[in-house]
């Protein structure tokens, strides 16, 4: 059963045909990743998928519902949630007040109510020690782990996360790494991963989607996608690809 | 929420003091910044918060200074209705405005706002069957608390404290709850605020028409005190002093708009002896708190460690031990 779904998805920026009639299903509970060399359309796909940018044509289907029209924070109450490519706080709020603006997504949650999930969040993440610190004071990567903490305060069904490694340092990757499969073996989390690491991406991904030049060029499990001449092509060049096939 | 209530008694205390001490002209100056500082708190929730820069404030201030003035006058209805009514229809005027307006960003939207504040004003002045064109509304009735008329300086003040202790102790219920957190996150990124469930427009559209009730208290209690209004004291003019005070008191802040309200509304008073050199020295004083000192005078607090720090750090070590092994 799939739970979210970008059918025929087509952009254009001016000239730019960002991306052509991009396919992608993701099943409840799946860990996918999506790369692609830069520029190939993933965080564009990402913003159609979240309501950020409309899409030119296509539909995208939510649990069987069409939200390609729904707003940004309509989608986020009904279980997406999604971190940015750069890591995006709010730097005059501290750790534990960029998380609860997570956790008061539900509406009937008292201000102690929302204090305790965020509170809980930060603690099943490691960061309740930081909780009364500002933005300012963290490092990047503890920034970036503050807005995980924020959308996974929202409670999601579906996470989307925008390259949650770059600019990590090895050990917070492992870290990460780590995490996220605590996340998925504790709860019911599905995970759509961009990422260049590809370290990261091997040791996750149950299943990846090759983007390049906005069209979808391979699609299966990590191992069938890493011998696909296609994305050999896309990654290498043309002429890596003639000379080993 | 021990803080806030303090600061509330402080602030009370003080006025009730100068109450006390300070001659009849003095204690008029006191009026209007007690009447500046409700209007800047409501600013604060548009400016200090939800980033919204608004110089259409005294607009808002002059709807319910009108309201109040032509209800009572005109209609014959008590202040206190009046004031109920007029509060209202400025808050809905001002939900009606800010769905278009308040999809401008940035300078956008300060010209906007300019642009309404002007309007206010050429709408004040020349709709002469309604609002008495230039000349105002005079004869406005003061308010009555049992029968009692809340006339002259020093009951009016204590008047005025006690409704400038009650919205500043709502504000920072506002700025503490879900609602202020989530006006604080739309300036900060519009973006991520929508990815983490905020509605953003409805968060500024509501930080908007929070300025805009402020604004319209504060407009009835100033046509209730002055018992005149006219176009003049709602000009676009005014918007810029409101939103100077936010600036010098310390922009998202509730001291510090209370205390920026307060010294902008003395320092020409205090300043006499420099006469028509006030006006520069006021841009540059300006200046220079915006290059040394962008947080206002409330930023000074910051240099008061040792009196924050046992408020601060209390909550901290509480919420270490909710967290537990």
């Amino acid at each position: 059963m799939s739970i979210l779904q970008a059918r025929a998805i087509t952009k254009q920026f001016g000239g730019l045909l960002a991306l052509s009639a991009v396919e992608l299903t993701i099943a409840a509970g799946e860990f996918v990743a999506v790369i692609g060399p830069n520029g190939a359309g993933k965080s564009t796909l990402l913003n159609i998928l979240t309501g950020l940018l409309m899409p030119d044509g296509g539909q995208v289907l939510f649990d069987g519902k069409d939200i390609t029209r729904l707003a940004t924070h309509k989608r986020v109450r009904s279980g997406l949630g999604r971190t940015f490519q750069h890591g995006r706080t709010f730097a005059r709020l501290t750790v534990l007040e960029n998380v609860m603006i997570g956790a008061a997504i539900r509406g009937d949650r008292t201000e102690r109510a929302i204090r305790d999930a965020a509170l809980a969040v930060l603690d099943q993440m490691g960061l309740a020690a930081e909780a009364n610190e500002s933005i300012g004071s963290l490092s990047y990567g503890r920034r970036r782990m503050v807005e995980l903490c924020r959308a996974l305060a929202c409670e999601p069904r579906v996470l989307l996360l925008d390259e949650p490694a770059a600019g990590l340092n090895s050990g917070e990757v492992d870290q990460l790494v780590d995490r996220l499969t605590e996340l998925r073996a504790r709860q019911q989390l599905t995970i759509v991963l961009i990422e260049h690491n590809m370290g990261m991406v091997m040791r996750l991904a149950e299943r990846i989607a090759v983007l390049n030049f906005g069209r979808k060029i391979a699609d299966g499990p990590p191992a069938q996608v890493q011998a696909d001449p296609a994305v050999l092509s896309a990654y290498l060049g043309h002429g890596y690809n003639r000379a080993s096939v | 929420m021990r803080v806030p209530f303090l600061i509330t008694a402080v602030i009370v205390s003080a006025g009730v003091l100068l109450s006390l001490v300070l001659p009849d002209y003095h204690l008029r100056l006191l009026n209007l910044s007690v009447v500046s500082a409700i209007a800047v708190i409501g600013l604060n929730f548009a400016f200090g918060y939800a980033g919204l820069i608004s110089l259409g404030h005294a607009a808002f201030v002059g709807m319910g200074a009108y309201g109040l003035a032509i209800l009572t006058t005109r209609m014959g209805w008590s202040p206190w209705r009046a004031m109920l009514v007029a509060t209202t229809a400025t808050a809905a005027f001002a939900g009606l405005i800010g769905l278009p307006l308040l999809r401008l960003k940035g300078h956008y939207l300060a010209l906007a706002t300019l642009g309404l504040n002007v309007s206010f004003y050429i709408v004040a002045a020349n709709w002469i069957d309604l609002t008495g064109g230039t000349n105002g509304i005079s004869r406005i009735p003061e308010l009555t608390i049992a029968g009692r008329a809340i006339a002259g300086e020093r009951p009016f003040l204590w008047f005025g404290l006690a409704v400038l202790a009650a919205i500043t102790i709502v504000a920072f219920m506002i700025h503490t709850s879900r609602y202020g957190r989530a006006m604080i996150a739309v300036r900060d990124d519009e973006t991520a605020a929508a990815m983490s469930g905020i509605d953003v427009t409805m968060t500024k559209i509501a930080a908007f028409v929070l300025s805009a009730v402020c604004a319209a208290i504060a407009g009835c209690l100033f046509a209730c005190h002055v018992r005149f209004v006219a176009p003049e004291d709602f000009s676009y003019a005014h918007s810029i002093t409101y939103l100077a005070m936010l600036i010098v008191g310390g922009e998202s802040t509730i001291v510090g708009a209370i205390l920026g309200a307060a010294v902008l509304t003395f320092l020409p008073e205090w300043l006499r002896f420099l006469g028509s050199a006030y006006l520069a020295f006021f841009g540059l004083m300006m200046l220079a708190i915006l290059v040394f000192l962008p947080s206002g005078i409330a930023g000074l607090g910051r240099y008061l460690p040792r009196l924050r720090s046992p408020t601060r750090a209390a909550p901290a070590s509480v919420s270490a031990k909710e967290l537990g092994p």
